[in-house]
């Protein structure tokens, strides 16, 4: 048998909550991690090297430094593997590229925003390779663990390519569209078990669209609903800024 | 002549009691915001007899959305069948979803017969109950999803505020029947109360009917594959699989497989599929056989109105109305697709 091939977490702006979700696997982890040497994961592990072969990276690229960062772990890295809503699609941290840069410069940084240069906020494959994604704001652990599995079993990480409707009817979830609501799940690519909708709340669209997403029908269902244009507006450039949905 | 008997309301608590003690017993209850749904039977849960129609199709019961089929192990290289039937009563199925079980039935036996199906439908016990209302999007009663005589253990029709005329189709029912104690045989006036109840239902649903006899849909199908109708309806398909997924006789499924986190054993396992999402035939080679919206819009209405009925001789859509219903584009609905086409095909039979 091969050495067994070693791992590193790292990450961008964002709030590492994906990371928690890979430790609050617990013992699951201990499983999974014994396939695998970890050689930096700050969130369960004090020790920290810069020798590894797949890289778990989590965030998003906000500033002209990170793109320096990233280019050299992705020079180092074998696999390049993006964690949680902000890596894949940049997440909650696009809401910036719809405002002034000045007013959350100012925000952000107080007096002191001028010493802070920054940048659109972009997904990582806006500036590398990815070789695996796993979405969502934040991960679904369980699809962490089946995505790690598949990749050290030789496997080409495999996400659901339909939208998150399919697991609400698996689920028997009473649709938010027959309660007047809005929900995106008809426009974002499934994996979480419609979690959200299953505990009542709408799809928010964390895991990104799905491939094929039929956009312009989208917008007419959702304009159905009766909600204003600044509803559709807002929900839609809530995780999903950095692609094609927002208005 | 079917045996019937007269059951009474307040017999049924003392024989839901009974029943579920050894069986996993599902009746039609309230599931919030005026939505109806099989629900696990419990102590003082409020039978919905007038529920129009269950939000999810009977199907889940006897090919559950997810269902492992096989459990392997990776160090020894062996693998063994996994066939899980729980003994369950499924109280309150409406005529045009006892329809659409008996297809299932025809379909999963057919051919290389499904093990796992066929094992958890002799574990069913089926008891049918004849509607009171109709859901606003159904139209059982112009396809023949009104008249449905096998296929039930117990066969229900409300007759009074407080009576039943319960028909007997198979010896397990008239068993289970038992349990309430010395039973009444039905006379011949609530024999024919039934029977006026019945024509009631139907009448109801007929406010939305297909402008022609059902059973020449296959024929107006096969005038139809280059239709404006499909193009029309199909730009707005969000490839959700919704409309699948809610039908009662779509049984598609997808089979992967995942190993333990040890990556030492793993399971084999089927889930749901549909053949209006996007990658459903995809192939290997990365070739899609439908690859367009229209391709797969088209099939749908294929499948339901002319392949099934080639194989079986009848319709693969029983009227149920949950697909017009799921569909948030509101582009799937069998009953305004055929009628158009059928008026577009010029009428003729």
């Amino acid at each position: 048998m091969t050495a067994k091939p070693k791992i590193a977490f790292f990450d961008f702006a964002g709030c590492e909550g994906d990371q928690l979700q890979v430790a609050n696997l617990e013992e699951r982890l201990l499983d999974i991690l014994g396939h695998v040497e970890v050689v930096n994961f700050r969130e369960v592990a004090t020790r920290s090297g810069q020798d590894y072969d797949i890289a778990f990276v989590e965030g998003s690229v906000t500033r002209p430094a990170d793109e320096e960062r990233l280019r050299q772990i992705r020079a180092q890295a074998k696999v390049l593997v993006a964690l949680g809503a902000c890596a894949c699609i940049g997440g909650v941290n696009c809401l910036k590229n719809f405002m002034s840069e000045n007013v959350y410069r100012e925000e952000v940084y107080g007096p002191s925003a001028r010493w802070y240069p920054t940048a659109p906020a972009r997904p990582l494959k806006a500036v590398v390779k990815v070789d695996a994604e796993v979405p969502g704001c934040p991960v679904d652990a369980a699809e962490f663990a089946r995505v790690v599995k598949e990749v050290l079993l030789g496997k080409a990480p495999w996400l659901p390519d339909w939208p998150v409707c399919v697991e609400c009817k698996l689920a028997g979830n009473i649709c938010r569209f027959e309660m007047g609501r809005m929900c995106l799940g008809i426009i974002t690519r499934a994996g979480c078990g419609a979690c959200c909708v299953t505990e009542g709340a709408h799809c928010w669209g964390c895991r990104g669209l799905v491939p094929g997403a039929n956009l312009d029908s989208a917008r007419i269902v959702l304009d159905r609903t009766g909600q204003d244009r600044k509803a559709v507006q807002d929900l839609l450039r809530f995780y999903l800024g950095d692609t094609a949905a927002t208005l | 002549m079917t045996t019937t008997y007269t059951v009474f309301q307040e017999q049924l608590p003392d024989l839901f009691r009974k029943w579920s003690q050894e069986y996993a017993l599902y009746v039609p209850a309230s599931a919030g915001g005026g939505f109806f749904d099989l629900k696990p039977w419990r102590e003082g849960l409020e039978v919905a007899w007038e529920y129009d129609v269950a939000y999810n199709p009977p199907k889940r019961f006897l090919l559950p959305p997810r269902e492992t089929l096989v459990r392997y192990d990776l160090r020894k290289y062996t693998a063994e069948p996994v066939f899980e039937a729980p003994k369950q009563i499924l109280f309150g199925l409406h005529p045009y979803d006892l329809k659409a079980v008996n297809q299932l039935d025809q379909l999963m036996e057919g051919g290389s017969p499904d093990q796992n199906y066929l094992r958890r439908r002799e574990a069913t016990v089926i008891m049918a109950l004849d509607p009171l209302t109709v859901s606003p999007t159904a139209f059982w009663s112009s396809i023949g999803g009104d008249h449905v005589n096998h296929g039930f253990d117990l066969y229900w029709t409300k007759i009074g505020p407080a009576s039943f005329l319960v028909a007997v189709g198979s010896p397990r029912g008239e068993e289970l029947l038992r349990a309430a104690g010395e039973l009444l045989p039905a006379t011949a006036a609530d024999r024919e109360a039934a029977r006026r109840a019945k024509l009631r239902a139907h009448a109801l649903a007929r406010s939305n009917s297909l402008k022609y006899n059902w059973e020449e849909t296959p024929r107006v199908l096969g005038r139809s594959w280059d239709s404006p109708v499909w193009r029309k309806y199909a730009v707005m398909c969000l490839a959700c699989g919704s409309c699948n997924l809610v039908c009662p006789t779509c049984y598609c499924f997808d089979i992967r497989e995942e190993a333990d986190d040890r990556l030492e054993q793993g399971e084999r396992f089927r889930q749901w599929d549909g053949c209006m999402l996007e990658s459903f035939a995809l192939v290997a080679g990365n070739h899609n056989f439908r690859p367009k919206a229209l391709d797969r819009y088209r099939h749908r209405y294929f499948r339901k109105g002319k392949y099934i009925y080639d194989k079986i001789g009848e319709l693969g859509c029983v009227g149920c109305g949950r697909c017009v219903r799921a569909c948030t584009a509101g582009i799937a609905n069998p009953l305004t697709v055929f009628n158009e086409l059928w008026e577009e095909s010029g009428n003729e039979y």
